[in-house]
């Protein structure tokens, strides 16, 4: 078959999913912004109404707009990047072939609910984004991108005064769902919080291309298993549970 | 060849909109006609229309292209038929587009057939569709039921996506949309040569796709 010869010889594929709002696009054009100096980059994006998103990105100027393309969902977008994930796997294989090579092409999901992550055949590496404005007990309630995705960003934390959420908390809670994979706080005004950002985007790049990046499945809810015959149920506060998920 | 499975198993199988080949970005030109103000009321009639039209031409182009993969002959000519009797552009491409995404599971699934190994990429989504015909030893009567099937149930998904309806309603209406399809698979499946494909082009369906494939603002791929 030739499915994917060696993942490491094309780009590292990163998504990004989370509610409606919470920043998704905001993110990717902050990404371009710090990286298309230094890497070559482009973007698939998922709307509801084809191209809003892709509009947004190439007014954002962060990138060339040829390198930005919107996949239409047919007002599926959960099912786009996870049960029929072909239509998001022909952009992304029809980019690198147009740009080739390229370091990383960021699928962007169209805003859903917390259940909504992507399939490991589509992306290497994903994101899951919140933010304050959503409610401070968002975290604590889970999901699976909120616990198991690659890494939790909890976006706008400069709002957090102004909805009375407290982000130290925020954070607190989600890490202690996530059992130990990665938090960010993020403001676009906090630059330690976006050099941590980058930071673990050029992390997973070289672990991409060293071949020891695993796509990992965020899963359904609960329970789920974990390819190697195991089946468990999380509990909240389950704090044991520490095994790597691949 | 698997000819061990049955024809109706292989059939389900292909016609399930769970199989992934993105066929959750298809309207069959639904949402451009609703665009332009087709109604619910109408979507039946639409769905008809289709059937004595464009979807005929691909059902037809299906069938001569099984024919020719059988019996060892070059697809080219089937493929420029199709591609003349389907003026336009928009079609097309949806059409390859389509064809590409069913290539990937089909790939997939029959990996060491000839008929599939033998597809040219940018083919048509018909061709691909008569290759895995063949891969599956499904008769001609089949393939262009199948044609007809898939096209029936994607306006009738999209119709509940875009018009305000009741599902038991669409599935009623593709209940009686059936006899259409068998009628328009009995009448092509003897065809086996490129220029008895009929040229049952739909302008208007061409020119909302086209209108379609400029606009910014859609749900779906075509």
């Amino acid at each position: 078959m030739p499915e994917t010869p060696t993942t490491a010889d094309r780009a590292l594929r990163i998504g990004i999913c989370g509610p409606v709002g919470t920043g998704k696009s905001s993110l990717i054009a902050m990404l371009c912004g710090e990286l298309a100096s230094t890497l070559r980059l482009a973007v698939i994006t998922n709307d509801i109404y084809t191209d809003e998103d892709a509009r947004y990105l190439r007014s954002a100027g962060v990138l060339e707009p040829e390198r930005i393309r919107a996949v239409e969902t047919g007002a599926c977008p959960h099912t786009a990047i996870r049960d029929d994930i072909t239509a998001n796997l022909l952009a992304v294989d029809q980019l690198e072939e147009d740009f080739a090579p390229l370091d990383i092409v960021m699928v962007e999901s169209g805003g859903d609910n917390l259940t909504a992550t992507f399939s490991p055949a589509l992306v290497d590496t994903q994101i899951f984004i919140i933010d304050v404005a959503g409610g401070g007990d968002v975290a604590r309630k889970g999901g699976p991108g909120i616990t198991r995705a690659d890494l939790l960003i909890v976006n706008k934390t400069d709002l957090a005064p102004y909805v009375g959420v407290d982000p130290v908390l925020m954070v607190a809670d989600a890490s202690e769902v996530r059992d130990g994979r990665p938090v960010i706080a993020l403001s676009r005004g906090d630059r330690a919080s976006v050099t941590a950002l980058t930071d673990w985007v050029q992390t997973q790049l070289v672990a991409h291309r060293s071949g020891i990046l695993v796509p990992a499945d965020p899963g359904p809810m609960a329970p789920h298993s974990h390819d190697d015959g195991t089946l468990h149920v999380h509990h909240e506060g389950d704090d044991a549970h520490q095994h790597a998920h691949s | 060849m698997t000819p061990t499975l049955p024809a109706d198993l292989v059939l389900m199988l292909l016609a399930d909109a769970r199989l992934p080949t993105a066929g959750h970005t298809q309207s069959a030109g639904l949402e451009p006609a609703v665009t332009h103000g087709l109604q619910s009321a109408e979507v039946a009639d639409y769905i008809a229309l289709r059937l004595r039209t464009v979807t005929r031409v691909e059902a037809a182009t299906a069938v001569v292209a099984l024919h020719h993969v059988r019996q060892g002959l070059p697809l080219d000519d089937v493929e420029t038929a199709w591609a003349a009797r389907t003026p336009s552009a928009a079609l097309r491409a949806t059409s390859r587009s389509m064809a590409r995404a069913m290539l990937r599971v089909v790939r997939r699934l029959w990996p060491d057939d000839p008929s599939v190994r033998a597809l040219a990429p940018g083919v048509s989504r018909a061709v691909v569709l008569a290759a895995v015909a063949d891969a599956c030893g499904l008769a001609p009567v089949a393939l262009a039921r199948l044609v007809g099937y898939d096209d029936v149930q994607t306006v009738a998904s999209a119709a509940l996506k875009l018009l305000p309806l009741d599902p038991a309603d669409v599935s009623a209406w593709v209940l009686d949309a059936l006899p259409l399809v068998d009628r328009l698979a009995l009448e092509v499946a003897p065809l086996t040569l490129p220029g008895s494909i009929p040229a049952s082009g739909a302008p208007q369906i061409e020119a909302w796709a086209e209108s379609h494939a400029a606009t910014t603002r859609r749900l779906f791929s075509a």
